[in-house]
């Protein structure tokens, strides 16, 4: 199961450093310095010096995701709210953004996830004055009519439908909701179809979702490339000072532990592979832990390119497409996935067997040392492979700190993938990786004959 | 073969991510009947040409060298450009140059079975990967110089002594059929509209087959047809050997002595046949789905080398450059009217570079398409978007580009096609891709250009290659026959809105409303989505 569209597969094949400190490494992996600052408003402004031949990226990441999203009949409204923030401010009007922007041909852009959205521009350094202008302005001051949010709110739809196709957004909406009960968690990014349908009619929520989440205090700006430092933060104070809301808070119900083995099936009516899915509840990342570096090598432990799994059934036995994994990091305790896309409906226990055998095997404290290494040596050489342009450095940063809520959450993620040793991933899949804990999913295609479907 | 990630942004990342914008200060879109007065004489523009011939791309010499040396990186950047693709592809087995590249690149050397070469590129982190196209085929590399010796005894292997084993064959094979019937047909709508596009312009030509091959024809191939072809197409006469990066002279000397073991030549290079420029036809992919999709276009004689493509590409990034929220059906479709998710436009075939919203490089093409993709709209809405798209690209023959969007345009692409060369397997590609284009700096060139060319001459350009009667037409959606049965009577497809409209929004929607499409009621065909490129 996949997340929605790939819209920014910019690390593709990557895999995230481990500060190369220790003396025996000739390659530091994340060559780069953060100049951070807070402003007494509250908002985090890191600078990255990157040498760019006067391209810079500008990243906003503001943590706020579908993760906030308490209210019944509101899902999706991170997401959507996403869209609305292209709209205009009373000084920059509709289309005022693009004529700016545009000018400059910048690449401006922006996502949401379950826990962050965050804003890019990518261009030249020579458009970063009117850049951080009018960044500032629709951060302070955004302003859009009701038509303007009914239309966006039919583009939101037609971005649903056009994920709709595949099934792995299916896949997610079952699992979420089978696997929580309580927690927002239950709903995607995208939200809840039903909602998604209802979003033209929440106009005035969307102008109090602002008013709550889009405040100094839960926002950090990143800007990487090459520029005076100085004056760069002298616009930035100058801009962004006089923005003065204070973040809300809300109570995210907390997820009850799971005790009895959970499952999910999902029927889909077009040609597809059969598909499975293993779904534990895990802890969350945080910056104090080590729980998102340990999750993030079991991942390559027990289904990357090297795992005994992966030897056993892609390549000798052919039993699957691919094995793999979408645990992603979360703010709040979340999910560790094994996924295996199958060649026939007739292996799925076998393969879902081969792999809760991995699993015991972990937890019973075989683990092989050497293969944890390479996976951190991957980790390490993968970071620096990955950072090929400063927008690249500048979503990394954003997405850690955005997930770990402190400016250099990237940093310390490398520093805790560094550390991870094989008997913390014996230790974290003994507790956590456990028969009670488990939901399982599975997908089988039902066709119609004559390929027609009801 | 994707290096693994440990924490896949991709999957971090594979997000919902959306710019959304309006028009920069609206310029009313005058209406449709009026002659703006700056329009030469009222004589009807050129016909589009008949016929698209293949006029073949230049030839470098065998294993010319492209180095972009930086002393600035510690990463290696191998980037082997082979002048072979599906057209290789022998009749009645489809997908093979695909399969056999495949094979090539994953399914180990003749020193390391496929889990060993995967172990032993695992703790570098170094990418190897092959990517297909109609005409090109790319190797491609990236690895730490920690790593240089042992990466390039297997980089080398790869192309040299690769396994060609039969359990590999099979495992590859099986995928590359699922791509086809669970992936193309049933998963990506957009990317199967997109397919059956290129089937239905460049039908009965090399290029109509889809790249990753038929059901039929993947089936049909055998492990000597892999050996054969790989002797056959990865010769040195087609190859253009590119190296960025970390590169010293011991590097070079010793990956050409290395590669100097190819075949000198191969087979004969496939002669392209002319293709007959029919316009006006549509298909309609029957599959269940919540909404349509649609693509559009033709075979286009203007490509990179022409002094015509400059203007045109231009042109058609006003139109809709790709997932950029500045282009003007972007605006007017999605924006405006919510129509959708995004509409763009593209002067010369387009491929997403993953991870970026680029093209792809070396996917060049002697014989180009200029099409336009429309994302996903409600049924009912599906003639009206597809009216709409062929109403602006009209306009664009009709009247020249107003001077302050024009400028604006201008600056964009300026500061823009900067971002196309900010990484070395991206400046390799575009300076490799010059070599067959014959077109040196070609992106310099393109901003050089830019800065000569005026609305009325870019619109002189237009009136001349842009041919929006020419255009064909495929729709993915789940009531065909209906579609088909709207677009066959040329009805009206009037269109209400769930929001206030401005009045000009309302007069340009008139003009679209009642707007004939190309299209030949007798060249619209129905096909289920399930038969498609089964053989």
């Amino acid at each position: 199961m996949r997340r929605l569209l790939p819209l920014l597969l910019l690390l593709l094949g990557t895999a995230l450093p481990a500060l190369a400190q220790s003396t025996s490494s000739p390659t530091q992996a994340f060559p780069y310095t953060l100049k951070t600052d807070k402003l007494p408003n509250g908002l985090t402004v890191v600078r990255v010096p990157y040498p760019s031949q006067g391209i810079v990226s500008y990243v906003t990441v503001v943590r706020v995701g579908s993760r906030n999203e308490v209210e019944a009949g509101k899902t999706g409204f991170a997401h959507f709210f996403e869209h609305m923030m292209f709209k205009g401010t009373p000084r920059h009007p509709e289309g005022e953004r693009e004529r700016i922007l545009g000018t400059f041909g910048f690449d401006d852009n922006a996502f949401t996830t379950d826990d962050i959205t965050l804003y890019y521009s990518y261009g030249p350094t020579a458009g970063l004055p009117q850049l951080i202008d009018i960044e500032a302005d629709r951060f302070r001051n955004l302003e859009y009519a009701e038509p303007s949010f009914r239309t966006e709110a039919l583009a939101v739809l037609g971005e649903y439908h056009k994920s709709a196709a595949a099934p792995f957004l299916k896949m997610e909406e079952t699992l979420n909701a089978a696997a929580f009960t309580k927690h927002t968690y239950r709903h995607t990014t995208l939200g809840f179809y039903e909602d998604i349908k209802a979003m033209p009619e929440a106009y005035q929520y969307s102008r109090d979702f602002f008013q709550r989440w889009y405040t100094p205090d839960n926002t950090l700006l990143f800007i990487v490339g090459d520029f005076d430092d100085d004056q760069v933060m002298k616009l930035v104070r100058e801009h962004y000072g006089p923005w003065d809301r204070k973040t809300s808070t809300i109570t995210v119900p907390t997820e009850p532990p799971q005790t009895q083995p959970r499952s999910a099936h999902v029927d889909w009516p077009q040609p597809t592979q059969p598909r499975q899915v293993l779904a534990w509840h895990t802890p969350a990342a945080s910056a104090n832990t080590q729980n998102a570096a340990i999750q993030t090598v079991l991942v390559a432990y027990l289904v990357g390119p090297t795992s005994p799994a992966y030897k056993q059934l892609v390549l000798e036995q052919q039993l699957v497409e691919s094995i793999g994994s979408d645990y992603v990091d979360h703010r709040d305790p979340h999910l560790f996935t094994l996924t295996a896309t199958l060649k026939d409906e007739r292996h799925r226990d076998r393969v879902r067997l081969a792999l809760l055998r991995e699993v015991s095997k972990v937890a019973a404290g075989k683990v092989d040392a050497a293969r944890v290494k390479a996976i951190q040596d991957n980790a390490r050489y993968g970071a620096l492979m990955a950072l090929q342009t400063p927008r690249d450095v500048g979503i990394q940063l954003g997405w850690y700190a955005g997930i770990l809520g402190t400016p250099d959450g990237l940093q310390r993620h490398l520093g805790h993938l560094a550390k991870v040793t094989p008997a913390q991933l014996s230790e974290f899949t003994k507790r956590y990786l456990q028969a009670s804990k488990l939901t399982q999913l599975s997908l089988t295609p039902k066709v119609d004959t004559a390929g027609g479907t009801k | 073969m994707k290096t693994q990630t440990l924490v896949s942004l991709t999957a971090l990342l594979s997000l919902v991510g959306c710019a959304s914008q309006q028009k920069p200060a609206p310029e009313p879109t005058p209406p449709p009947a009026q002659e703006a007065t700056a329009t030469p004489p009222a004589e009807a523009p050129p016909k589009a040409p008949s016929e698209v011939p293949a006029i073949p791309l230049r030839q470098p010499k065998p294993m010319e060298l492209v180095v972009l040396a930086r002393p600035d990186t510690p990463i290696v950047t191998f980037r082997l450009v082979f002048h072979t693709g599906s057209i290789d592809d022998p009749k009645g087995k489809e997908g093979l140059t695909a399969l056999t590249a495949t094979l090539m690149a994953e399914g180990g050397t003749q020193k390391l079975t496929s889990a060993q070469l995967l172990d032993a590129l695992f703790p570098m982190a170094a990418e190897l990967d092959t990517s297909v196209d109609k005409e090109f085929t790319t190797f491609s590399g990236r690895v730490h110089r920690d790593f240089l010796p042992r990466y390039l005894d297997i980089f080398t292997d790869v192309l040299l002594a690769p396994r060609l084993d039969a359990a590999e064959l099979e495992r590859l094979r099986t995928n590359a059929i699922s791509t086809v019937e669970n992936g193309l047909r049933s998963a990506n709508d957009e990317g199967l509209g997109k397919a059956a596009l290129d089937a239905l312009i460049y039908e009965g030509h090399p290029y109509a087959h889809f790249i990753g091959g038929t059901v039929q024809g993947l089936k049909s191939i055998t492990l000597d047809d892999v050996k054969a072809h790989a002797q056959r197409v990865f010769t040195q006469d087609r190859l253009v050997v590119g190296l960025a990066g970390a590169v010293d002279d011991a590097l070079k000397q010793s990956l050409l002595s290395r590669l100097g073991t190819l075949p000198a030549t191969g087979a004969p290079r496939v002669t392209l046949p002319t293709v007959t420029a029919t316009s006006g036809r549509a298909v309609i992919l029957q599959k269940q789905t919540l909404s349509t999709a649609v693509s559009m276009g033709y075979v286009n004689p203007v490509r990179r080398g022409d002094p015509d493509f400059f203007p045109l590409a231009f042109a058609l990034t006003h139109l809709g450059e790709h997932r950029q929220s500045i282009g003007l059906l972007f605006n007017e479709l999605r924006e405006k009217r919510g129509l959708n998710y995004g509409d763009y436009a593209y002067a010369e075939h387009f491929i997403e570079d993953p991870g970026t919203t680029y093209n792809r490089t070396n996917i060049a093409r002697t014989q180009q398409d200029l099409t336009v993709w429309i994302r996903p709209v409600d049924p009912s809405h599906a003639v009206f978007a597809t009216r709409g798209a062929l109403y602006f690209l009209d306009q664009l023959v009709k009247e020249p580009i107003p001077q302050e969007r024009f400028d604006l345009m201008r600056g964009f692409l300026q500061g823009y096609s900067r971002l196309w060369e900010q990484t070395d397997p991206r400046r390799l590609g575009y300076a490799i891709d010059s070599l067959f284009y014959g077109t040196p700096n070609y992106l310099e060139q393109y901003r050089q250009a830019l800065t000569k060319m005026t609305p009325q001459s870019v619109q002189d350009v237009l009136r001349r290659r842009l041919h929006p009667s020419a255009l064909n037409f495929a729709f993915v959606t789940q009531d065909a026959e209906a579609l088909a049965s709207a677009l066959r009577s040329g009805q009206p497809s009037p269109m209400t809105y769930a929001s206030d409209k401005s009045q000009a929004l309302l007069d340009v929607d008139k003009s679209i409303i009642g707007l004939p499409l190309p299209l030949r009621s007798d060249a619209i065909t129905v096909t289920p989505a399930q038969s498609f490129m089964e053989k």
